[in-house]
């Protein structure tokens, strides 16, 4: 069996298996433990801290505590059974309550944020390969940068001399090159704003003159770069933001639960 | 109207002598000594005289007493003769690093490893003092041309060591500098005044083949010191006894093909933009007599086979390698259906080859194998899409990563980044994760030539032939003692950018360094002091590369790009 489907095997098992345990445990327990809430509570918290730990390590890599991929295995799997786990503490139903209601939204949140990133971890990549011309994220501007300032002197450099193609590069080229564009619609491969472009490019190119027509092929050219540029940007950001998301969230229920437990203490008739 | 092309002089061999300040005079002083006086300058073709080899590819050097001349594992080009006073070679125990310019090896203790926490708030590129003052058992001086380091206390030396003294006349360093292994004793000046002569292989090549007394000097150092240990250590002769491996290294012929220096000429093509060198002399030519079986010992080698109007390549191998023994077999076995060679061997760059000839193998080593270490039957033509035998990949990678690891010479490596591009998510952990462990400095770019969806990133490959380690002056760019990764002293690194020029991969860096404060360092003379820093395989750390570690997708990899088994594995994880 190859190595990751391997992984995925034992992940899956694994999680199975605690999965029907965990739920036969409940179903025993519920009822025969006084106390049960409480020990649910602290089970869930220590496998929210352990999850929490991954960031941890992150920040820890020249210490010899595992490599980080197995980390991740772990973080996936276990957030998968965390939720099971919440479910339990919850005992299936609606949370009541303003505060249980907001730690239960951040707690949905941190999950569903954490399952879009491992999709888009999955997805992104191979279609960033797929498409090719890898560039380093940080480049992009000055590479942009660039691409305008060839498109400008193409278009309408000294050498340019063609008032079709500078009216043309003002109308439709000029915003395209300014900054990043189309970034929603090259998250769902959309390539309708390239192909206008490119459209536009073509009518001139019919009616052209032989040099206009060089000017032309050059600027479509430099269109494509661009998109390329574009559409690297749009899902390599997309592959950093959510991160953005799943890690202030995952700091605010830590927050949101440290008061639950002192709430809970503090009150603790309303723990049972 | 017709393009005027450009007329210059064609580059010649000699435009370049290896001592700028190698004179007529001093060629002639060489004629007249031992033992090139007692060449028949005859027998040198007229392209490339004697004299013209003394003048061109030799130089003067001298030494100093406790200079020290070549050092144990470093990777040279070139030969010595003594001509005048003495030079020592330490036998046992052999010199410790420090000694030799280089950094003890070992892990960071605990302290440190933890001290990395809140080291990554430190200047980039920042060292302290202590961390930049040489081992005090050597010391250096400058002249003119170069540097030369020397050892401190000579009298303890001598003491603690088993050495040798070499006289005038005597000959060392040519086994390492015709087979580019790495130098197998270290040598220092004995004499005050030592002046030695340095033969650049080149020449050491021409004089061992017009000078039968040289060659056979050559050849019996050559069997005594190299072959025996190697042939006993190759699998195919592992079951013959001392007499047969005797009678083997015996017959056993060694040769080199290609250039040493194909990282320059490499380099600049592919700045250039040609990529692709077409310099690649052909050791065997498909449908030759097989006359023996080829064995890598040094470099690398194309394995390629006739398809239409050109070559595809199907393998590359590298030293340890084998190549021809399915045809031998073949026909040892099936002598009334003999089959020639069916692929093509061509070096790529250089290749140090031994050719163990075809009636040794069938008389001696093929008798001694068992049938199970015998390869199969060559059928009439192999088709291309199979692997050759005896490159031992037998899944293959597919032809493109092939030839775009061959073209980028990438197979040198022995711990290339590889990356996944289907699984990297350009997270950068990998980068931060170098820069944690290296005081907040990384030591790679995540970034460098691709195909498909693969990607080698451009951090040092520690290569299976480091030419970074060749020329620098005092050892600091080492291999590590026991791992035998790539490292550099950054105590004894002079910043002469040496190392960085000969990189074929641009994967060595040079920087400025500051001090804890951020504020440059300098010399007397107010000029920034530069040092050499590249990717370390964080030897110094626990648990392996922290690139590799931190990937939470499996996307990065350090990985020997001259097994393509493991690379096939890994790509089809």
């Amino acid at each position: 069996m190859k190595r990751f489907r391997r992984q995925h095997f034992w992940g899956l098992a694994v999680l199975l298996v605690a999965t029907v345990a965990a739920l036969g445990l409940d179903a025993h327990f519920r009822r025969a433990l006084p106390d049960y809430a409480f020990l649910t509570g602290w089970i869930l918290l220590g496998a929210m801290l352990v999850l929490t730990l991954y960031n941890a390590r992150k920040k820890l890599p020249f210490l010899p505590i595992g490599n980080s991929e197995t980390w991740l295995q772990v973080h996936i799997y276990l957030g998968f059974f965390t939720v099971l786990l919440f479910l339990i503490h919850l005992n299936f139903r609606l949370p009541h309550g303003q505060f249980e209601i907001t730690l239960a939204w951040l707690f949905a949140l941190v999950s569903g944020s954490g399952v879009a990133g491992l999709i888009l971890s999955r997805v992104l990549p191979r279609r960033l390969a797929t498409r090719g011309g890898e560039v380093i994220y940080e480049k992009i501007p000055a590479l942009s940068h660039a691409l305008k300032a060839e498109a400008e002197n193409v278009a309408l450099g000294a050498g340019a001399r063609s008032p079709v193609i500078a009216e043309f590069y003002a109308r439709r080229l000029a915003g395209f090159f300014s900054g990043p564009q189309n970034g929603w619609l090259h998250l769902v491969e959309s390539r309708r704003p390239l192909n206008a472009l490119i459209a536009g490019l073509d009518d001139l190119r019919r009616t052209g003159s032989d040099a206009e027509r060089a000017m032309l092929e050059k600027l479509t050219t430099l269109v494509r770069q661009k998109d390329g540029l574009d559409y690297h940007r749009s899902l390599q950001l997309t592959l950093k933001l959510w991160l953005f998301v799943h890690i202030p969230l995952t700091y605010g229920l830590l927050i949101f639960t440290a008061l639950h437990v002192v709430l809970v203490f503090g009150f603790s008739g309303g723990a049972r | 109207m017709p393009a005027v092309p450009t007329i210059l002089e064609r580059p010649q061999r000699w435009d370049a002598a290896f001592g700028p300040d190698m004179t007529d005079a001093a060629a002639d002083r060489l004629l007249a000594t031992a033992p090139f006086r007692e060449m028949d300058a005859e027998k040198f073709p007229k392209r490339t005289p004697l004299r013209d080899i003394l003048r061109y590819d030799t130089r003067l050097l001298r030494f100093r007493k406790g200079e020290i001349i070549v050092r144990q594992g470093d990777y040279g080009t070139s030969a010595f003769l003594i001509l005048d006073g003495t030079a020592r070679v330490v036998l046992q125990p052999a010199l410790s690093p420090a000694s030799l310019g280089r950094q003890a090896p070992g892990k960071k203790g605990l302290w440190r490893t933890l001290a990395q926490l809140w080291n990554g708030a430190r200047p980039p590129e920042s060292f302290s003092l202590e961390q930049l003052i040489p081992s005090s058992e050597i010391g250096a001086r400058q002249d003119e041309r170069d540097v030369r380091v020397f050892l401190q206390d000579l009298p303890r030396v001598l003491d603690a060591h088993r050495t040798e003294q070499m006289r005038a006349g005597d000959f060392f360093g040519e086994i390492a500098a015709l087979s580019r292994m790495p130098r197998t004793s270290t040598i220092f000046a004995d004499s005050d005044e030592a002046e030695l002569l340095e033969i650049r292989w080149q020449g050491l090549r021409e004089l061992m083949k017009n000078d039968n007394a040289l060659r056979a000097h050559i050849n019996k150092t050559y069997r005594e010191r190299a072959l025996a240990s190697y042939l006993r250590a190759t699998p195919i002769f592992q079951r013959l006894d001392e007499a047969q491996l005797e009678r083997v290294a015996g017959a056993v012929e060694f040769s080199t093909f290609g250039d040493y220096d194909w990282s320059g000429d490499y380099k600049r093509l592919a700045q250039s933009g040609a990529v692709r060198p077409e310099k690649e002399p052909a050791i065997v030519t498909e449908g030759d007599y097989p006359n023996g079986i080829v064995l890598l010992r040094a470099g690398f080698a194309r394995v390629s086979q006739k398809t239409g109007g050109g070559e595809r390549t199907l393998n590359y191998l590298g030293a340890g390698q084998i190549f021809g023994l399915n045809e031998i077999t073949h026909n040892w076995r099936n002598p009334d259906a003999p089959v020639n060679f069916q692929f093509s061997l061509r070096a790529i760059g250089y290749a140090h080859l031994l050719v163990a000839p075809t009636r040794v193998m069938e008389e001696i080593v093929l008798p001694s194998l068992q049938k199970n270490e015998l390869p199969p039957p060559v059928k009439a033509k192999q088709s291309f899409d199979v692997d050759p035998p005896e490159t031992g990949a037998r899944e293959n990678v597919g032809a493109e990563v092939l030839e775009f690891l061959t073209e980028n010479r990438f197979f040198n490596g022995t711990a290339a980044m590889v990356i996944d591009l289907d699984r990297c998510t350009r997270c950068d952990d990998c980068v931060r994760a170098c820069a944690s462990t290296h005081d907040n400095n990384p030591r790679f770019l995540r970034h460098g030539p691709g195909v498909g969806r693969l990607m080698i990133a451009n951090a040092c490959m520690h290569c299976a032939d480091p030419v970074c380690m060749i020329g620098c002056p005092t050892g600091a760019i080492h291999r590590e003692s026991f791992g035998g990764q790539v490292v550099i002293n950054p105590a004894t690194c002079i910043g002469c950018k040496s190392c960085a020029n000969n990189c074929p991969y641009d994967a060595i860096r040079m920087v400025e360094v500051r001090d804890r404060t951020a504020e440059l360092m300098v010399d007397q003379e107010g000029k920034a002091i530069v040092k050499a820093t590249k990717c370390d395989l964080c030897v110094g750390n626990y648990g392996g590369p922290a690139c590799q570690r931190a990937c939470p997708h499996g996307a990065l990899t350090r990985m020997n790009l001259n097994n393509l088994d493991a690379l096939t594995r890994w790509l089809k994880k």
